[in-house]
């Protein structure tokens, strides 16, 4: 996913601003050297209290079939799937079981996947949770009025591009339940990453008789250690814990607190305040949003705020796509000049400095399991200009002129401006194009292509290198909503995704990942820029409270309240 | 009668440049890039995909079509897809977020009480303050009254209402503790706890507006004092207080109820920033979200609101002027 959403950059960026004033107001330093808690840390989990979780969205949208939550964030405290992730600091994400006994067995090479329930599974109303509730959570997630969430099962089950769910009737032949604990997937082609495919909310269970497809949103039907015990929209939702929840059939969720509350449409800047200040109902609080770079200069000040600010190591991978199918950029050489004139110390301090991100050099993410560390293109972190002019000069080009679309708020024109100024050093004239957010979308994502350069950031919607290599540098996905927005198509990484994709075997999966991630570099279609680190902050009386890499938020999942 | 041939008159007027917006709007946001249907159609997004969520939300016809259809479902209400599945909207149908999963008129009237209650307690705090500090500097013209009045109207003028809004949080409500920094609570479940949440907004949009008020009190007032009505009223013998209460203001109001109009109608209509920095659930927290969102139908079913609370506002404007000026009565 793009990190990032629209409202949460929106507020951000005017959150920023207004606090960037206020600390001039008060002498605050700008540019602190922040040394925060590196990724949280962890114990026992004592049990009681009221979590808060102050969040800048408006809504939380519980559907499964609507949501595009990760398996350790809101979502995961109220509904189980088949599988989820176990996220710990500083070790690679991995599938787990969930409701399942097991992440699934595949018998023909990964196109039938078969799973199993644990014994004793009950619904918050006591109700068993069987097979066929999870076939029909996923089933409605193929209707049209429930589009918006996670779908990277519809185009995998047999008959799934066709399906419109079971509202017109029809159900999914291709999700077989031939009893109450057993359920088997039937897929198009063999996808050794099934497992993980198994762990998002789709795969949650939902049973027909209590499904309103209008109100499921807010009154989900519990499978989780929590349930909804009200919502209001725009104000807060209060989860209460789910009495039919057993911890003993749960590996990964550690249910401390008794109420979790989020408060909704909390202004990041006063977020941020709140969790500063520590006092009553808010030490016992955190944020959900990313602390911004000018709040960080005030957390610098304040020594409790400074032991309560969680920095994530690095993870997600930022970006410089270059249009492939576009003219000097069509040739490898330019490309690879490019990965060395780029100044990507300049980009980082755009982004925030250290704090904000790692320098890059790889496509697979730290955090992600079978990453290979290596750099195709060493250079000195502020780009190595004599060895790209040497290159361009090969290719036979000078006086370059490339267009650089970017999206227009601040944050974003700084890095595009860092990008420009690096270019520029070798003789490579950019003009930055600037477009709102949603044109930016239309733009990279669209048949059309017309831009030269663009800045991304991209993290994966689950832990895989899958995650990483295929959606930005398969052919498939150019254009038509895909994200491969260097328009990149080469047959042979086109060949080794599909390979890759298909093997079951974890350990060779992973070599195969490592294999397309260093084949696509030598193309050069993109420059890795950074890895980028996300910060949160949270009230003294919360434990339990890391972020890993990937994904690089909280895990809602293991955190707890000191109590007493 | 002819009150009510006004009335009736202004009503056709409203109706019609209700639609003018809406079609202006609706026109607006359908030829911008964003294609609410891919917003809508989760990840991986796929044509068939695409094309289905576009079916289901309307998306999929002309856009004079949607446009004719959106007014239908004000007067009929509208109905989404089919079957077990279906959205309903019920009349008057200002559009339905797919992203809430709610209906525009549903989200707006639950925001309503939310923004009224910040907004009237504002706009009184306002003008009482505005006015009588311009009344205040006009008669005391040249004191140092009036120019320390004058000073903190052109700070108050000049002051962003997010960072006036950010420090009176800091100040009020983590440094001295008075208040509470966020939040709303309903006036029909706890009406003391209420008024606490709403102390510090009302008095951040006060300090803001009541800036204006006061220099156009002053300006306003200035030049009535120097009217010859004015000097015939002191002529007369009538003491200074019943010349500035009654005769003057009534004539300086004219103008200020023309803006306080405007003022009001826009802020029912939304007081985005006073909400968003103090977290309050109203229409301006409603629209700064569906902006961000991208949330067309939202989007379009808050600005016509708006829009109307605005027109309203000038047609309560003009009966006001009927009392404060017997000539311009209907």
């Amino acid at each position: 996913m793009r990190q990032s959403s629209k409202g949460k950059a929106l507020m951000k960026r005017r959150s920023a601003l207004a606090l960037a004033v206020v600390l001039a107001l008060t002498g605050c330093n700008a540019n602190p050297d922040v040394t925060p808690d590196a990724g949280g840390s962890t114990g026992g989990t004592e049990k009681g209290g009221t979590l808060t979780i102050l969040n800048a969205a408006s809504d939380i949208n519980f559907d499964p079939a609507k949501s595009q939550n990760l398996a350790i964030t809101t979502l995961g405290l109220v509904l189980r799937r088949l599988t989820t992730w176990e996220v710990q600091p500083g070790k690679p994400a991995q599938v787990v079981p969930d409701l399942a006994t097991d992440t699934g067995k595949t018998t023909d090479g990964g196109k039938t996947w078969t799973f199993t329930l644990k014994d004793g599974l009950k619904y918050a109303d006591g109700a068993a949770i069987t097979a066929a509730d999870v076939k029909y959570g996923i089933e409605r997630s193929f209707a049209p009025e429930l589009s918006g969430g996670l779908g990277y099962h519809k185009s995998l089950l047999v008959g799934g591009t066709e399906y419109k769910g079971p509202y017109s009737g029809a159900d999914l032949a291709s999700v077989e339940t031939p009893d109450a604990k057993t359920i088997v997937f039937h897929l198009k082609t063999a996808y050794g990453d099934w497992p993980w495919i198994a762990s998002m909310p789709a795969f949650a269970p939902v049973p027909k008789a209590k499904d309103d497809p209008k109100k499921y949103s807010q009154t989900p039907v519990a499978s989780g250690p929590y349930q909804v015990e009200s919502y209001q929209q725009g104000v807060s939702v209060k989860l209460s814990r789910n009495p039919n929840w057993d911890a003993a059939t749960d590996q990964v969720r550690t249910a401390g607190p008794d109420n979790v509350v989020f408060q909704l449409g909390q202004d990041t800047t006063v977020q941020s305040q709140r969790l500063i200040a520590d006092s009553g109902d808010d030490r016992s609080a955190f944020g959900a949003g990313f602390v911004a770079p000018a709040q960080l200069a005030q957390i610098e000040q304040n020594a409790s705020a400074k032991q309560r600010l969680v920095t994530s190591d690095a993870g997600a991978l930022s970006y410089l796509a270059l249009n492939t199918q576009r003219g000097p950029l069509k040739d490898v050489k330019v490309r690879q000049a490019i990965q060395y004139a780029v100044d990507k110390r300049a980009y980082q301090v755009a982004s925030g400095g250290a704090i904000g991100g790692d320098l890059a050099s790889t496509l697979i993410t730290p955090g992600v399991a079978g990453r290979v560390d290596y750099n195709l293109y060493p250079a000195d972190p502020s780009g190595d200009v004599a060895k790209a002019k040497q290159l361009l000069g090969e290719a036979g080009q000078s006086g370059l002129k490339l267009t650089l679309l970017s999206e227009n708020d601040q944050p974003n024109l700084a890095k595009s401006q860092a990008i420009q100024q690096g270019l520029q050093r070798v003789g490579i004239a950019v003009t930055i194009k600037p477009v709102d957010e949603e044109a930016w979308t239309a733009e990279v994502s669209g048949d059309k292509g017309d831009y030269d350069l663009t800045v991304a950031s991209w993290q994966p919607d689950f832990p895989s290198a899958n995650g990483n290599i295929q959606p930005l540098f398969a052919s498939s996905e150019i254009g038509g909503g895909g994200y491969n927005s260097a328009r990149y198509s080469q047959p042979e990484v086109d060949a080794l995704i599909e390979q890759a994709t298909a093997e079951t075997d974890p350990a060779k999966a992973q070599a195969l990942w490592a294999q397309a991630d260093k084949r696509i570099l030598q193309d050069a279609p993109v420059v890795p820029l950074t890895y980028t680190k996300n910060s949160f902050l949270h009230g003294s009386k919360v434990q339990n409270f890391f972020v890993p890499s990937f994904p690089a938020y909280p895990n809602y999942l293991k955190v707890s309240l000191k109590q007493g | 009668m002819r009150l009510l041939r006004l009335v009736s008159g202004r009503l056709v007027s409203m109706i019609a440049t209700l639609l003018v917006i809406s079609l202006i709007t609706y026109a607006v946001f359908v030829l911008l890039p964003s294609d609410p249907a891919q917003l809508s159609c989760g990840r991986p997004c796929t044509p068939e995909r695409l094309a289905d969520a576009r079916a289901f939300m309307g998306y999929d016809q002309p856009w004079v079509q949607q446009y004719l259809a959106f007014l239908g479902g004000i007067v009929t209400g509208r109905t989404f897809g089919s079957g077990a599945a279906a959205v309903h909207c019920a009349a008057p149908c200002f559009g339905y977020s797919f992203q809430l999963n709610e209906s525009v008129t549903h989200l707006i009237l639950e925001r309503i009480p939310v923004t009224f209650s910040i907004a009237v307690g504002a706009a009184v705090l306002w003008l009482i303050i505005g006015v009588g500090t311009g009344v205040i500097s006009a008669v005391r013209r040249g004191t140092a009254i009036d120019r320390a009045a004058m000073t903190f109207s052109t700070i108050g003028v000049s002051a962003p209402s997010y960072l006036v809004g950010l420090l009176g949080i800091l100040l009020f409500g983590f440094t001295l503790n008075m208040v509470p920094v966020n939040g709303y609570v309903p006036l029909t479940e706890d009406p003391v706890g209420w008024l606490w949440h709403l102390v510090l907004p009302w008095c951040v949009l006060a300090l803001i507006s009541a800036a204006v008020y006061a220099r156009l009190t002053r300006g306003q007032m200035l030049d009535v004092l120097g009217e010859d009505y004015i000097r015939t009223a002191r002529a007369k013998g009538l003491r200074e207080r019943r010349v500035v209460g009654r005769h003057a203001l009534r004539n300086v109001l004219i103008p200020v109820v023309t803006v306080f109009g405007i003022d009001l109608g826009s802020l029912l209509g939304g007081a985005v920033i006073a909400e968003r920095v103090f977290s309050m659930p109203g229409l301006g927290a409603l629209l700064l979200d569906a902006v961000g969102n991208v949330d067309l139908p939202l989007i379009i079913g808050v600005t016509l609101f708006s829009a109307f609370l605005i027109i309203l506002a000038n047609f309560l404007v003009d009966l006001v002027y009927g009392v404060l000026d017997p000539r311009a009565a209907p």
